[in-house]
């Protein structure tokens, strides 16, 4: 036994060019009981420009994390309007592994995530507006802190305005100050508010 | 000439700690002459004012590439013999074992390399398994070294290196497998024969979709260079190369932790790895 020098064609020969799958033969593979198979469905769908409802439509069927992540990764090579919008949807369910592989799906897409960023920050349910800091804390976009800014003037929840404050210590700058000000003037008996104001102005003057 | 951008502690603190959860790469305070001459440079080379508006681009860029650049500014993109060597202590102690522990058939170990370079990590790869692995008498092992850049998979084919990429090649290793030429060292030719070098694309579908069957892929010190998305669908590609139970490598400043969730993580003595489950769950 020793090295062997492999031809990689030679020893994994040229896979024959299949006809691709339709999507109606697709989508009955998405039932199958075997995940790798609805794995192997989902990757040739994501090939399909007209797969998106389809795969927006199993993503919260699918039982197995492994290959949830194949489509939450399909669905952000995608990036259409039907799949950003799927994806700020999971936002709202309460299972926690579907929540943080749509926010991390998202970061991915900071041009089409923008578009809906000031719906998800107007949201009436506080932790989808929390959420939706989250997803800005790695968002690559230019309107990043005037968002927060405007979280930080309107927004009424506590614990809203402490995850924007969080960020504001890295990304702040002088034309926040005004905002972090007004905060701590909202929430005087807030501490953490307080703590976390004081270091966010602190960075800002120092820089 | 203008003097250099001067970045302040409190600009080194910010910066580092973007720069850290960006690519995982930490900087400590020893490194603050190399990160500081970096950024100085981009700032010039993007025009920016100061570090402030440079570092806003860094961080809303919506291309992400000047993110990507200054990247490659900061890590040190140069190969070796041996480079990150807990790799192969762990490929022969702890990874061979478990492959051949489970492996049911006597089809030969696959081992990818992606990317080959120059070929320095898939000679050091085969170098390892014949000097330091005992199961080399009762396995076959395939490396395939795969690479985008058809330039350099010549000069790996070529085998010829410089005393620098060598440096790490020990004494007697080097006498056996090594043929000085002039100032540089050419690999010996049955070495030179054991490897497959390939030109492929990661992020090209196409061009992967016949490696399959692998038991351990070395893809380490490439994905820092790819974009989130690119970075998401090369975890895909590899899943799909590897065998059920097939290991991957990463560089030491990578996290597939970072990247994706579709692959175990494997704390062996000598390193961590990550490992593509038995089944799908």
């Amino acid at each position: 036994m020793a090295l062997k020098r492999s031809h990689i064609a030679e020893v994994q020969p040229e896979l024959p060019v299949q006809p691709p799958h339709s999507l109606p033969e697709l989508k009955a593979q998405l039932a199958s009981s075997e995940a790798e198979l609805r794995r192997t469905a989902i990757l040739e769908l994501s090939k399909h420009p007209d797969s998106t409802a389809l795969l927006t439509a199993h993503l919260k069927e699918e039982p197995s994390a492994i290959v949830r992540e194949t489509i939450f990764t399909a669905l952000a090579r995608l990036g259409d309007a039907t799949a950003i919008a799927s994806l700020a949807d999971c936002l709202r369910t309460e299972d926690a592994n579907l929540r943080n592989g749509a926010i991390e799906a998202l970061k991915l897409l900071p041009e089409q995530t923008a578009r809906i960023i000031p719906n998800l920050l107007a949201d009436q349910n506080s932790d989808v507006r929390i959420l939706t800091i989250s997803i800005l804390e790695s968002l690559r976009h230019p309107k990043v802190e005037s968002w927060l800014i405007e979280v930080l003037e309107k927004d009424p929840h506590l614990n809203v305005c402490g995850s924007a404050l969080d960020l504001m210590v890295e990304v702040g700058s002088e034309m926040s100050k005004k905002a972090i000000e007004g905060i701590k003037l909202r929430f005087q008996n807030e501490p953490y508010i307080q703590f976390t104001a004081d270091l966010a102005l602190k960075r800002i003057n120092k820089a | 000439m203008s003097e250099p951008t001067v970045i302040t502690e409190a600009e080194f603190q910010k910066f580092r700690e973007y720069f850290y959860r960006k690519t995982g790469i930490s900087f400590d305070d020893s490194k603050r002459y190399f990160v500081d001459r970096r950024l100085a440079d981009r700032i010039k080379a993007t025009k920016s004012d100061d570090f402030r508006s440079y570092f806003m681009l860094l961080r809303f860029q919506s291309s992400g590439e000047e993110c990507q650049l200054l990247t490659n500014e900061m890590t040190v993109n140069e190969t070796y013999f041996f480079r990150e060597d807990h790799h192969f202590d762990c490929l022969v102690h702890s990874i061979l074992p478990a492959i051949v522990k489970h492996k049911k058939d006597s089809v030969p170990i696959r081992i990818w390399c992606m990317p080959s370079s120059s070929g320095e990590e898939p000679y050091s790869v085969a170098m390892t398994l014949l000097e330091r692995w005992p199961g080399i008498h009762d396995w076959d092992v395939e490396i395939i070294a795969s690479d985008i850049d058809t330039g350099i998979l010549n000069k790996a084919r070529i085998g010829i290196f410089s005393e620098r990429s060598i440096r790490n090649v020990p004494p007697h290793l080097l006498r056996k497998y090594f043929t000085k030429v002039g100032h540089d060292y050419q690999i010996c030719e049955d070495l030179r024969n054991a490897v497959e070098f390939t030109r492929a694309n990661l992020a090209e579908p196409l061009d992967t979709r016949n490696y399959r069957q692998f038991d351990v892929v070395f893809c380490r010190n490439l994905l820092i260079y790819f974009d989130d998305i690119s970075r998401r669908t090369a975890a895909e590609t590899f899943f799909n190369a590897l065998n059920p139970g097939g290991f991957i490598l990463l560089g030491h400043s990578e996290s597939m932790s970072r990247i994706s969730s579709i692959f175990n993580v494997r704390r062996f003595p000598e390193s961590i790895v990550y490992q593509k489950p038995t089944i799908i769950p």
